[in-house]
């Protein structure tokens, strides 16, 4: 393989005599040629090309003419898609979770970057990790970052994606999210508080001002050299009150600039979780492990119905107190609700198997481009970088990976990972 | 109230679009948008079966309406409003839904450790599924009983009774499928009264707080005596209370009775607001209750009641109800020249002597290791031992529903099949009484929550027959031989 990629970047430089811009090997501009693209948006592109520009796909299609003296790495033998992207992970992150509502705690401050984990993570083809704080309640908000680079700027995509919050059916946690919201209706009573105030010492200094404008003026009748009075600035422009560290983050939501990420455990869960949240309205996702008995089928209409996000493992449950297998990652799907995948466990064997996961539930009926949807663009859409990311089209990143074949099936090797135009896993390219 | 407009909302677009459609057409049927917005009524009817009201009446192949979960006629040739679910129960009897005492908390809080304070684990931090502190896997860590002192009375909220349990209330979970499945639609959890709603969360909590506990022991004199003293002077100031309530009419400056010292559970119990709970079983105690009781004019609730039988007469005349459970067995003691020990006549004994009959089983858990056959699945049949002492068929009814019902301050909700009151019905293939009926459709709130044949407990045994009716065919109660796929799986 080294030697292919070698004579490839041989071949670029005799035709195109362009110096490769990167350690990667990889040309500013470059067009790969595979067996078949898993687009995600557009289905499986059989005989695709792809155009790369710095980093970016430009183009993508069947059997794309490629004009003369763009190099070309034809791998008619590969299968590409996006780099996988796993959306809620801790990898590499040590702390020890909080135990209260501190949505302001960001995860970037916990990141040590430059860890061998992420690069293993990388070699697996995951492009894209989200990080979340750890904790129980409201614990802070996830960070997006790419599994490459040696500093935080580099590997950095985006802070605050999504803010996590526990629900469970008990009073304290209802009380806890109302009480956030609470936090954040009281701060616009302080802001408007704060304004009233500032008005009426504007009126006063308007009126103070008004009255030294007629003393002068009285003066001036009697000596017309004292001029020279203390001008008073006033109380200048309104300055809104800095929202506090639980408010902030809630008013983020409401304004949609941050999302959440409710983690449940049952389905009665997500009852309780509606009637606490009553008429708020944000954008939020569902996060809840698949557990063996979970009942989670059990709001799978309400859930197709909302068009909800549900962040869960690939895995099969049984029908509780039975031994019936239940697909539920399926039945979610085709119940109308947007399944994102993410592995099993934490760990690095399950994020080695997750694509062997993944096709287990295919196997036993999951719609294939639902789940590789689940594994690229889903969890993109979580990490809010769905325009970026996530899938082969035009604009987005090049973060792509190539397998000997059919993605899901285990026979398949991870031949090669790009990330952002760059070919980056040595390993594998033997 | 936001999870109901939820439910609703679609189907409410889903009609007024609908009558925009049909509006050319039907432009007489065409509601105005006003009345289009509003929750249309919901109907069920459970058709053709013999209904036994709980209150003596049955009623032979006879049709119940329901209307947005109440009652709303019971009788024949009823006129089916338009949308009106149907229910065949045509062959089978229908009961009110049974009223299980002390019942297990698992029924309303499911198995999912739902009842864990939240801030007492704390999931280890790389798998939220295990316990950071312990290691356990979260789900086998056993919620911790309720405390039922910890309930506030801060959650009688205007709109309607809530309580803890609201919050907590787990719909879907199986202990409360198997509890609909065995005919139990309304459960005591703690000191609440909870309707096993399944599948929504709203309305859940019918009563708080109906009854007081109170310890009255042989082997403990000083504190019988205590509580003797507590209710006299309880009793004492409340006819002070009375007589300063009828002189301060003329003498306004009269000062009011201070209720410094008075025992305030017992002037609970005195002035109605909660019903005073005992636990006793031997003869002696019982009458020593009775006597409180009595001399203190209040009605008292005695769980155990072991020896009833033998002061029947006097439990009788104090307006005593009493917990039983007919299987109860103790022996004879041979040491005492009176009566002593249990009799499977308890209940009817008891009942005939005036006492009202609420029968619990031996456990009021959902097990099936080791008490098969004694758990609260089987609080009909416990009832049926009642019917093997001597009582009847009435009266046993009685002792699951609305004895029970009385008991938690919900009896004019639940507990006999009457209108107005809600429909929560329980659909059988016999006597609820009888070991072999099972409960093929259980109905809460006028919705069906329970079909034998589409859940997986007891779909397999003696499936349903599939009974083709044609107008005017007799009712056939074939069996098929099929079974079902669950039967067959090994």
């Amino acid at each position: 393989m080294k030697n292919i990629l070698i004579g490839v970047s041989c071949a670029l430089s005799l035709q195109l005599a362009a110096p490769a811009s990167t350690t990667g090997g990889t040309p500013d501009l470059f067009a790969l040629r595979v067996g078949s693209a898993e687009t995600i948006t557009q289905g499986t592109i059989p005989h695709a090309v792809i155009l790369i520009e710095h980093g970016k796909i430009v183009m993508i299609g069947q059997d794309l003419e490629i004009e003369r003296g763009i190099p070309v790495i034809d791998r008619p033998d590969w299968v590409a898609m996006p780099g996988l992207v796993n959306c809620y992970s801790r990898a590499g992150m040590t702390s020890s979770g909080s135990n209260g509502t501190v949505p302001s705690t960001m995860a970037s401050t916990e990141l040590y970057p430059n860890q061998p984990v992420y690069g293993d993570l990388l070699d697996l083809g995951i492009t894209t990790l989200g990080l979340y704080p750890p904790g129980n309640g409201i614990p802070g908000q996830a960070i997006a970052i790419r599994t490459s680079g040696s500093t935080l700027d580099e590997m950095l995509l985006s802070d605050g994606v999504y803010l996590k919050m526990l629900m469970r059916s008990n009073p304290s946690s209802k009380k806890m999210i109302r009480d956030a919201f609470e936090k954040a209706d009281e701060y616009g009573e302080d802001v408007v508080k704060a304004r009233e105030k500032w008005e009426k010492e504007v009126e006063k200094w308007e009126k103070e001002q008004k009255k030294s404008k007629d003393k002068d003026k009285k003066e001036e009748g009697k000596a017309a050299a004292g001029g020279d009075a203390e001008e008073d600035p006033g109380p200048g422009e309104f300055v809104e009150p800095a929202p506090d560290g639980i408010a902030g983050p809630f008013l983020s939501l409401r304004s949609k600039e941050l999302s959440a990420m409710i983690s449940i455990r049952k389905a009665g869960d997500y009852l309780h979780l509606l009637d606490a949240l009553g008429e708020e309205e944000f954008d939020w996702c569902l996060r809840v492990p698949l557990r063996t008995d979970i009942d989670l089928y059990e709001i799978k209409d309400q859930l197709g119905e909302d068009k909800r996000t549900v962040v869960v493992e690939p895995r099969l449950t049984l029908m509780p107190w039975t031994m019936r297998e239940r697909n539920i990652p399926d039945e979610l799907s085709r119940a109308g609700a947007n399944v994102v995948f993410v592995p099993n466990e934490d760990d690095m064997n399950n994020q080695k198997d997750w694509r062997l996961h993944v096709g287990h539930v295919v196997k036993r009926g999951m719609d294939y481009q639902a789940a590789l949807r689940a594994m690229t663009l889903g969890p993109a859409e979580v990490l809010g970088l769905g325009e970026r990311l996530g899938s082969l089209d035009a604009g987005k990143d090049a973060n792509i990976i190539f397998f000997s074949g059919d993605p899901l099936q285990p026979t398949s090797k991870l031949e090669m990972v790009m990330i952002d135009g760059e070919f980056v896993s040595e390993e594998v390219v033997r | 109230m936001q999870l109901l407009k939820k439910r609703f909302l679609t189907p409410v677009f889903a009609l007024a679009s609908a009558a925009i459609l049909a509006a050319p057409i039907f432009s007489a049927s065409l509601a105005s948008e006003d009345e289009a917005e509003e929750e249309p009524d919901t109907y069920l009817a459970v058709i053709g079966g013999d209904i036994y009201t709980g209150t003596g009446e049955v009623l032979r192949s006879a049709t119940l309406l329901s209307k947005n979960g109440k009652i709303e006629q019971i009788g024949y040739d009823l006129y089916l409003p338009e949308g009106t679910k149907e229910l065949d129960a045509r062959g089978l009897r229908v009961y009110p839904g049974l009223v299980a005492l002390s019942a297990t908390t698992r029924l309303s809080q499911g198995t999912f450790a739902a009842g864990l304070d939240f801030h007492e684990f704390k999931p280890h931090a790389d798998n939220e599924g295990i316990c950071g502190d312990c290691g356990k896997d979260l789900e086998v860590i056993v919620p911790p009983a309720l405390d039922p002192g910890e309930y506030s009375t801060e959650h009688l909220a205007v709109e309607g009774l809530k309580s803890d349990f609201d919050d907590s209330y787990d719909p879907y979970n199986g202990f409360l499928v198997m509890a609909l499945g065995n005919g139990i639609t309304t459960v005591q959890q703690s000191n609440t009264a909870i309707k096993l709603r399944r599948g929504r969360i709203d309305d859940v909590t019918m009563s708080d707080k109906t009854m007081t506990s109170f310890s009255w022991s042989g082997s403990n004199p000083s504190g019988k005596a205590d509580l003797r003293d507590k209710f006299r002077a309880a009793t004492n100031y409340l006819v002070e209370f009375r007589r300063w309530e009828e002189l301060v009419k003329k003498d306004k400056e009269l000062k009011e009775p201070s209720q410094k010292g008075i025992d305030s559970r017992a002037l609970e119990v005195l002035q109605g607001r909660s019903m005073a709970k005992f636990n006793a079983n031997s003869a002696d105690d019982l009458l020593g209750i009775a006597r409180l009781a009595q001399t203190n004019k209040f009605r008292p609730v005695i769980g155990g009641c072991v020896e009833g039988w033998i002061v029947a007469e006097e439990l009788g005349r104090a307006g005593a109800y009493a917990i039983v459970t007919p299987r109860t067995r103790s022996d004879r003691t041979e040491t005492l020249t009176r009566e002593s020990g249990s009799s499977i006549e308890n209940a009817a004994i008891l009942h005939a002597a005036g006492v009202q009959v609420a029968v619990v089983p031996a456990d009021t858990s959902i097990d099936m290791g080791g008490i098969s056959g004694r758990d609260l699945l089987h609080l009909p049949i416990e009832a049926g031992f009642a019917v093997r002492g001597g009582m009847s068929d009435k009266a046993a009814l009685e002792s699951i529903t609305i004895v029970p019902a009385r008991l938690l301050g919900i009896d004019h909700r639940v507990g006999t099949l009457e209108v107005g009151k809600d429909a929560d019905l329980v659909l059988t293939d016999g006597d609820i009484l009888h070991y072999q009926t099972f409960v093929q459709y259980t109905v809460v709130g006028g919705e069906q929550v329970y079909d034998k044949q589409e859940e997986v407990f007891y779909a397999h045994i003696r499936p349903r027959a599939e009974v083709a009716v044609d107008a005017g065919e007799e009712v056939t109660e074939e069996v098929t031989e099929e079974v079902t796929p669950a039967s067959t799986e090994e």
